[in-house]
């Protein structure tokens, strides 16, 4: 079955280059323009990873990130934030969330492909071992 | 006192005593005169009383006794002899000359006596003796009177005169002596005088017998005077000049206030134990504490900005570095939104340490400044890092994907290509507002016809609009009159205004380019069927940095700056950008300039 990836963005050229990258790999992919959309898609369906800018307009990717991790306390999907801002106060509240990342920017987006696909495979070699 | 004076005091008054014996002798005299006057009148009276009336009242045409006694008299001064009936009727008169007989006074008792009578007009005082006569019938009186003496009128007030004169001639010495014992000390203070007088007038007194005299004294007196009132003139002088001095003094402190109060900076000087000495009048809206209410009082008593007082504190019976200066900012909590710089330097001077001078400074403009500058780096920094990574986002596409995709190929060539003149746009408009801000930016105006620029950027514009599928028109006449106007400048200005209505605008939309001449101006407008505006974001549109906050779904990439330089540039050329607009109906930017006159000769045409 198809990993799913919940693009978060208000930059359409970012998600039309990571969409037909990642479909490329083989993701299931869905966007969404603000963290408000971001929610609506969560609600019909939880993604298996959510890739989220900061800075947006409406809703931005910190409140998101926690309104998600809290309106989904048992789900443990990572979510990767892009951001160019590296000062200390976006560490520390991405601190106080679980399995939130950092993706820097400007992203490459095969950086992406290889944090995802390291994670998937993490995640395959934990819940079968054997494999 | 002058001997000679009571010299002449004697002599007068041993002139008197002199009077005084003259006087006692001569009344001595006229007394014996008096008894010798009265013996010899009563006892004429007494004898001639024994003889019988008929012998004394003679038959008329004889001479009787009268007569006789009258030619006989021995006395000079006799005046009358008379015989009076009970009635006061002389019955016989004799008189020397220049006498009149009297009348008669009733004789109260039967015996001799004596009565005066006055002094009358034409008549001398008289002495009457009187006796009755021993006439059994008749009551009879005898009358002899005498003239009394003359000459001694003031006889009887002389004696008390001489006493007087007596009096002053023994008291005159004992006067002088008391006198000139009481006045010993005055004669010391009179020698005291004259050595202060001679303190200015080396000459030394030349009335050196006259010390002891009340005229030397007043000498001294006056001349002390004399130097006193000239010590007191020079003192007044001095007060006047003190008081012109003070009064200068006065003004320049108050003057030296005035500029103080009048300083920008609020001024505060503590002295070295702490307390407020000095403040202006600044502090209350820097600090947000009244000056009543910082005078005279320690720091900790009004200051609840933990950063000042901890510089203050520092600065507390600080020693005679002169050097030590320290400056702080922060916030007051007395006044909101308020950014402080605060510069304490320690007063010294002449080996003294007068305190500190602490100078707040309103430094939220430079705050905000530094703000906005950051703003604007991090802005900056932001807008062409978002097109930098869609480049190379695009670019990873293209080198991944592109290959095998020529449909990737052209969209990812597409994008690049947009975002790189949109990073050459925000780069030249940056370059152009620094240069605008910096004042560089001077337009070099020429006469220019108009229709030819706006063809020029129309051309321009097209592609844009063609790419995103707008109809871009041009209305423009050929005969429009000329402007004066920097042509790049101009330029930059009409492509933001048309870049923005091609942006903000949806695909089939129309954007048109027109001109219009008035009587004085020509209005070129940029009218779109694009997103439009709220009332409020139309206001605050050509303030720099400002972007409309999108709703929808399209991502625009503005940057907050083309509008900006486009009114500024309007403005560099005295004219005027209107605005109207209203939310999804589009909006028209107008640009108003007015018209050049007519061609002057020689004039250029560009």
């Amino acid at each position: 079955m198809k990993k799913s990836i919940l693009l978060v963005d208000d930059e359409p050229h970012v998600i039309r280059v990571l969409r037909l990258m990642l479909e490329r790999e083989g993701y299931e992919v869905s966007s969404a323009n603000d963290g408000n959309e971001a929610l609506e898609k969560m609600a019909a369906r939880r993604p298996d990873v959510m890739v989220s800018d900061i800075q947006m307009a409406g809703m931005d990717g910190r409140e998101l990130c926690r309104t998600a991790r809290a309106r989904y306390p048992d789900e443990r999907f990572p979510i990767f934030v892009m951001t160019s801002m590296t000062a200390s106060q976006e560490r520390e509240w991405v601190r106080e969330l679980a399995n939130v990342e950092f993706l820097e920017k400007p992203l490459s987006p095969r950086q992406l492909i290889a944090r995802l696909t390291t994670y998937f495979t993490n995640a395959a070699t934990q819940e079968n071992p054997h494999a | 006192m002058k001997n000679n004076r009571i010299g002449l005091i004697l002599v007068v008054s041993s002139l008197a005593v002199i009077t005084l014996v003259v006087s006692l002798l001569l009344e001595r005299q006229h007394t014996e005169q008096a008894e010798q006057v009265r013996a010899q009148g009563l006892g004429t009276v007494r004898s001639l009383a024994v003889l019988p009336a008929s012998v004394l009242l003679p038959p008329p045409g004889q001479p009787g006794v009268l007569a006789s006694l009258l030619a006989g008299r021995d006395n000079p001064d006799f005046a009358y002899a008379a015989i009076s009936g009970e009635d006061g009727r002389n019955l016989a008169e004799v008189a020397s000359p220049g006498a009149i007989v009297p009348p008669a006074a009733p004789l109260a008792l039967a015996s001799f006596d004596e009565r005066s009578v006055a002094a009358g007009q034409n008549t001398r005082a008289i002495r009457e003796f009187r006796g009755p006569l021993a006439s059994p019938d008749a009551r009879l009186q005898l009358r002899i009177g005498y003239f009394e003496p003359q000459g001694f009128l003031d006889l009887k007030d002389l004696p008390f005169y001489a006493l007087i004169a007596l009096a002053v001639f023994l008291l005159v010495p004992l006067i002088y002596i008391v006198i000139k014992r009481e006045m010993a000390p005055l004669a010391a203070l009179g020698e005291q005088l004259k050595t202060l007088g001679a303190a200015q007038a080396q000459a030394p007194t030349q009335e050196l017998d006259a010390n002891q005299d009340v005229r030397g004294l007043a000498g001294k007196l006056n001349r002390y005077l004399d130097h006193t009132s000239a010590r007191i003139r020079e003192l007044e002088q001095d007060s006047i000049a003190s008081m012109a001095s003070g009064r200068l003094l006065e003004y320049g402190s108050n003057k030296m206030q005035a500029v103080l109060q009048c300083l920008p900076d609020g001024l505060l000087v503590l002295d070295p134990a702490g307390e407020v000495t000095f403040a202006t009048g600044k502090i209350e809206p820097l600090l947000g504490v009244p000056v009543a209410e910082v005078l005279s009082q320690p720091v900790e008593a009004w200051c609840r900005d933990p950063e000042l007082r901890a510089m203050l504190a520092r600065f507390r019976g600080a020693g005679l570095d002169a050097r030590s200066q320290m400056t702080i900012e922060f916030n007051p909590l007395g006044v909101p939104g308020k950014r402080l710089w605060a510069t304490a330097q320690a007063l010294t001077g002449h080996a003294m340490a007068y305190g500190t001078l602490v100078v707040l400074r309103d430094a939220t403009r430079e705050h905000l400044a530094r703000q906005a500058g950051n703003d604007f780096v991090a802005h900056v920094a932001h807008e062409l890092k978002s097109p930098l990574n869609v480049i190379g986002m695009y670019g990873e596409m293209l080198a991944d994907v592109g290959i095998d995709d020529p449909a990737v190929r052209v969209e990812a060539i597409n994008v690049i290509q947009d975002e790189v003149e949109r990073m050459t746009s925000l780069v030249n408009n940056l370059l152009n507002v620094s240069k605008l801000e910096m004042g560089s930016m001077r337009p070099e105006r020429h006469r220019v016809k108009l229709d030819d620029l706006l063809r020029d950027a129309w051309q321009q514009a097209r592609s844009r609009a063609d790419a995103k599928n707008i109809r871009l028109d041009l209305q423009v006449a050929r005969d429009l009159a000329a402007v004066s106007v920097d042509k790049d400048m101009f330029r930059i200005a009409l492509n933001n205004l048309l870049n923005n209505a091609i942006k903000y605008n949806a695909a089939g939309g129309n954007v048109t380019l027109s001109a219009e001449e008035g009587d004085s101006d020509v209005v070129i407008a940029v009218r779109d069927s694009g997103i439009g505006m709220t009332p409020e974001d139309r206001e605050r549109v050509t303030e720099k940095f400002f972007r409309v906050r999108e709703t929808g779904e399209e991502q625009r990439g503005g940057h907050g700056l083309g509008l900006y330089l486009s009114n500024q540039i309007v403005e560099l050329h005295h004219g005027r950008l209107t605005i109207e607009s209203e939310l999804g109906h589009g909006s028209v930017f107008s640009i108003h300039l007015k018209k050049m006159p007519a061609l002057a000769e020689g004039s250029q045409v560009l």
